[in-house]
């Protein structure tokens, strides 16, 4: 029966490293949820505390009802996936995937039945007797995501499972994946560094950096809604512009550049004269030949641009050093060597987002 | 694994190794320097100032040194060139060089005597004459025995080192300009030195103290032999436990000054070997060349068998100023395997052996355990108290062990018992002994073993177990121990084989006929007159049967890293 996970104020150290430093998250039941950061930002050693693989210094975690911080492994009841699969050589797929079982005591003749529906659910009941070395690495990964499934676990643990596979594999599992979670009801806790992977499965994600929880929320939320310049980069492309509020009326702030005065929509108060910052999206400059002056019109040079066809990607240069990205579906503008002056560029105020760090 | 195991395994068994190694050794250290109740530096001085102890060791030195450079001359040439070229019947040839390891040494004296002896088969064959080949003093004859015997230890690490350089190393080397024979000496011994050196302290503590060979070979003036004639003194005469002493601590210190000069085990290479060694293949006269070396070797090094196996077969007395014994016959082999002692000593030999492995399997994975997978900070300490026992030499543990089981079997209280000598007493049943001697003294084998397995198998084998529900102890049943059971065989085939052809332990605590080792019973049957040697010679050859069938089985299962099990 997959539970809630609630971690509270869970500190871990190695040595003098503090790798993760006071994180406080509830996850609900039957959340898909996402750890995402760069390298070394604690998101597995977080998947590791909440499996009982290592022991936080400070801090709870609860699963349901229980308290599970201090509790060894093999009786947490939590299925985990990993990176390297970790299927055991020496056994066939269905000896992996039928162990969970036989260590909670179920019998051969009721085991059975429950590891061929697990293989058949990842498609590899034909292979069951096969030896995990003679799989190719996307049949590793199922059998690893069957061996944590078929004891059906309170939640599931995934820890970076599609980083060994190819980029089309990777496609294919990760709607897979949320299929399988989705249909058995199951909390799920999933750490990649891939953001394509959790903007496109999670329900909610959480982005940490240097063993802190920075923001929390649905995949839409953290991308429209940043909360600071590190996650405005980290999820998707941006572009900075530095700037103050000068004035601002109904939700709407006008921000002064080193090129001029910008709209922009705030989703956070701001106090008039704070510094700040305007973070534009590529794909939130749309680009005209001949767009009359108004708000947010700004006369740029187009240069640098990489065509790809259904899409091009241009760079906008604005003058005073400040170059932004911009994205045109069906390109009509092209300038590869040289650089098109006769361009001007709009960003809708809603599309700006208006950042105070 | 949780601290709290790892500190318990930790504790109990550096308890376990301060009784069965500290104990010995300081017994023997307070032997020469604790005399009628004080502390005194007479026994040592006097070791020094003892013409014949000054011999003794100087003797000892000498062959130490002339057995572990003679190794490395004859080891080098066959590592260097079995790493960079390709010939036919390469694979053959390495693994012919490592035949020696198959019997002691001073099994291959006897042999080696019929050959090189003043009326042996060289002279006969060649018409010399009554010519002395060992030279007067025999020295010669024991520093080649003991060549033969041990430099397959220093091929394997050789060869081991030299599978651990990055290719790109000498590619390098060779893209700048460096002919193949100068980048062996710029850039491979520079960077195998690590491991040839471990090796090559191996060699020179075996051969500092090997017992055997000089026994057999008479040659009588080095402290090995000195330290063994003076067993029948050993309760009141302290000379030689300061004799003992100085031998132990010159091993030890040996031990040190490599670990010291080497300390990180092998140079870290920047990257896993990206490419293959480029391996020349050679045909017609080079690959010719290249293998004579290895024939030469291979052919000297098998002599001494040859000579065993011959002197097994020949009628008493026939081999005698001739060339071949004049008669061949089976009878000494019937004869060996009706000896009462022989059967007997099979028997003990094999029963010893067992429980020797039993007790390195189990102590020898929880080390590996707390070593390879615990975060304790004192698990090098565990590491390196496991590995020292190479670095003592058997005649010392045994001297130890002989001046503990003298001291028991003294002890107030329980000594009247009639059970209590049986136990203790090696004078009256040596099994408990022995038994510990052999588990000490092999176990850096097994610890080897175990660790190099656990290496080689990801954490994450045993976190996906206990993640499904396994504790710990079903883990390591269920995953852990069968994925790393090629190397636990492998490591208790080695123990054991060395355990069943270990000499000094065996020569010094032995001493009731009832309980002797195979080693024991070849050197008692040696001494008998007539028949004697002809018999000991057919136990030999048993005994050589025996062990190649497990080192071909280990070399089997541990493929090329037979070599790190002969790393100090």
């Amino acid at each position: 029966m997959s539970v809630p996970i609630t971690i509270e104020n869970l500190t871990k150290r190695f040595g003098e490293k503090t790798v993760l430093n006071g994180i406080t998250v509830q996850i609900e039941a039957g959340e898909l949820f996402f750890l995402l950061g760069p390298s070394g930002c604690g998101k597995t050693t977080l998947l590791r505390a909440v499996a009982g693989l290592n022991e936080p210094e400070e801090g709870r975690i609860w699963a349901g009802k229980r308290d599970v911080t201090h509790l060894p492994p093999h009786q947490r009841d939590m299925g985990m996936v990993f990176q390297s699969y970790a299927l055991w050589p020496h056994m066939t797929l269905r000896e992996n995937v039928a162990f969970g079982l036989e260590m909670r005591g179920i019998r051969k003749p009721d085991a059975d039945p429950r590891v061929m529906r697990a293989l058949e659910m990842v498609k590899l009941a034909d292979r069951a007797k096969s030896k995990p070395n003679e799989l190719s690495g996307g049949q590793q990964q199922r059998v690893a995501l069957a061996r944590a499934l078929v004891i059906e676990p309170q939640c599931l643990l995934l820890d970076e499972p599609l980083s060994n596979l190819d980029a089309k594999l990777r496609l294919e599992m990760r709607t897979e994946i949320r299929r399988i979670c989705k249909e058995a009801g199951l909390t799920a806790i999933y750490v990649t560094h891939d953001q394509k992977e959790a903007l496109s499965i999670a329900d909610r994600l959480a982005i940490l950096d240097q063993g802190r929880l920075l923001q929390v929320g649905s995949p839409q939320e953290v991308y429209t809604q940043p909360a600071s310049r590190f996650i405005a980069q980290f999820i998707g492309e941006t572009t900075f512009v530095e700037g103050h509020v000068k004035a601002q009326r109904n939700g709407v702030a006008d921000i002064e550049t080193a090129v001029g005065v910008w709209s922009a929509a705030t989703q956070v108060p701001v106090a008039d004269g704070e510094p700040v910052w305007l973070s534009v999206r590529p794909e939130a400059v749309r680009l005209h030949t001949d767009k009359p002056d108004g708000a947010n019109v700004f006369r740029a040079q187009l240069h640098g641009t990489i065509y790809l066809g259904e899409v091009a990607q241009h760079a906008v240069d604005l003058g005073h050093d400040i170059t932004l990205k911009a994205l045109e579906m069906r390109p009509k503008l092209v300038a590869r060597d040289g650089a098109r002056a006769d361009t001007r560029l709009y960003v809708a105020p809603e599309d700006i987002q208006v950042l105070k760090e | 694994m949780r601290r709290s195991t790892a500190w318990l395994v930790f504790c109990a068994v550096t308890a376990l190794l301060s009784v069965l190694f500290i104990w010995p050794l300081s017994k023997v250290v307070a032997g020469g320097f604790w005399v009628d109740g004080h502390f005194t530096l007479r026994y040592l001085f006097g070791v020094f100032e003892n013409p014949i102890y000054i011999e003794g060791l100087f003797n000892s030195l000498k062959i130490a040194l002339g057995t572990t450079g003679l190794a490395m001359v004859v080891a080098l040439p066959l590592a260097w060139i079995a790493n960079q070229f390709d010939f036919r019947g390469k694979t053959a040839f390495s693994a012919l060089v490592l035949v020696p390891m198959i019997l002691p040494p001073f099994v291959g004296a006897i042999g080696f005597q019929q050959m090189f002896g003043t009326y042996g088969m060289v002279n006969e064959l060649f018409g010399l004459g009554a010519r002395d080949w060992l030279g007067g003093g025999q020295y010669l004859g024991v520093v080649l025995l003991q060549t033969l015997a041990l430099y397959p230890i220093l091929y394997l690490n050789a060869v081991a080192a030299l599978a651990n350089i990055d290719p790109a190393m000498d590619e390098a080397a060779a893209n700048l300009g460096c002919t193949r024979i100068r980048r062996f000496f710029r850039i491979t011994l520079p960077l195998m030195m690590p491991g040839l050196f471990a090796g090559g302290t191996l060699i020179f503590i075996w051969s500092f103290t090997e017992l055997g060979t000089p026994l057999i070979m008479n040659y009588t003036r080095c402290a090995s032999v000195q330290v063994y004639d003076s067993l029948k003194e050993i309760g009141t005469n302290p000379f030689p436990y300061a004799l003992v002493s100085v031998m132990l601590a010159s091993s030890v210190g040996l031990y040190a000054i490599s670990k010291w000069l080497f300390g990180g085990q092998t140079y870290a290479m920047q990257s896993k070997a990206s490419t293959q060694t480029a391996v020349r293949s050679l045909s017609g006269w080079r690959a010719l060349l290249a293998a004579l070396p290895f024939a030469l070797v291979t052919g000297l090094a098998l002599l001494p068998h040859l000579g065993v196996v011959l002197t097994s077969f020949a009628t008493p007395g026939s081999w005698y100023q001739n060339v071949l014994p004049s008669s061949f016959t089976g009878g000494n082999y019937i004869e060996a395997l009706g000896h009462d002692m022989t059967i007997s000593s099979i028997r003990n030999s094999l029963l010893f052996s067992s429980l020797a492995v039993g007790f390195d399997i189990v102590v020898g994975i929880a080390i590996a355990f707390v070593v390879v997978r615990s975060t304790i900070r004192v698990r090098g300490v565990l590491d390196a108290l496991s590995m020292i026992p190479l670095a003592v030499p058997g005649l010392v543990m045994a001297f130890g062990f002989l001046a503990v089981s003298s001291w028991l079997s003294n002890l107030k209280g329980v000594s009247n018992m009639d059970w209590w000598p049986q136990v203790v007493d090696v004078r009256t049943n040596p099994t408990l002994f022995l038994v510990l001697a052999y588990s000490v003294r092999r176990l850096p084998y097994m610890v080897r073993s175990a660790v190099a397995g656990l290496q080689q198998t990801s954490v994450t084998f045993e976190e996906a177990a206990w993640n499904l529900g396994a504790s710990p102890a079903h883990t390591l049943r269920r995953i852990t121990l069968p994925l790393i059971l090629a190397n636990l065989i492998a490591g208790t085939l080695l123990t054991f084989a060395f355990s069943m052809l270990e000499v000094s332990d065996s020569l010094m605590l032995a001493q009731q006929a009832d309980y002797m080792p195979i080693t024991k019973a070849i050197f008692e049957l040696f001494q008998l007159l007539g028949t004697g040697k002809h018999v000991a010679a057919a136990l030999g050859v048993w005994a050589m049967a025996f062990l190649t069938a497990t080192l071909v089985g280990s070399s089997l299962l541990l493929g090329k890293k037979l070599g790190a099990v002969f790393r100090v």
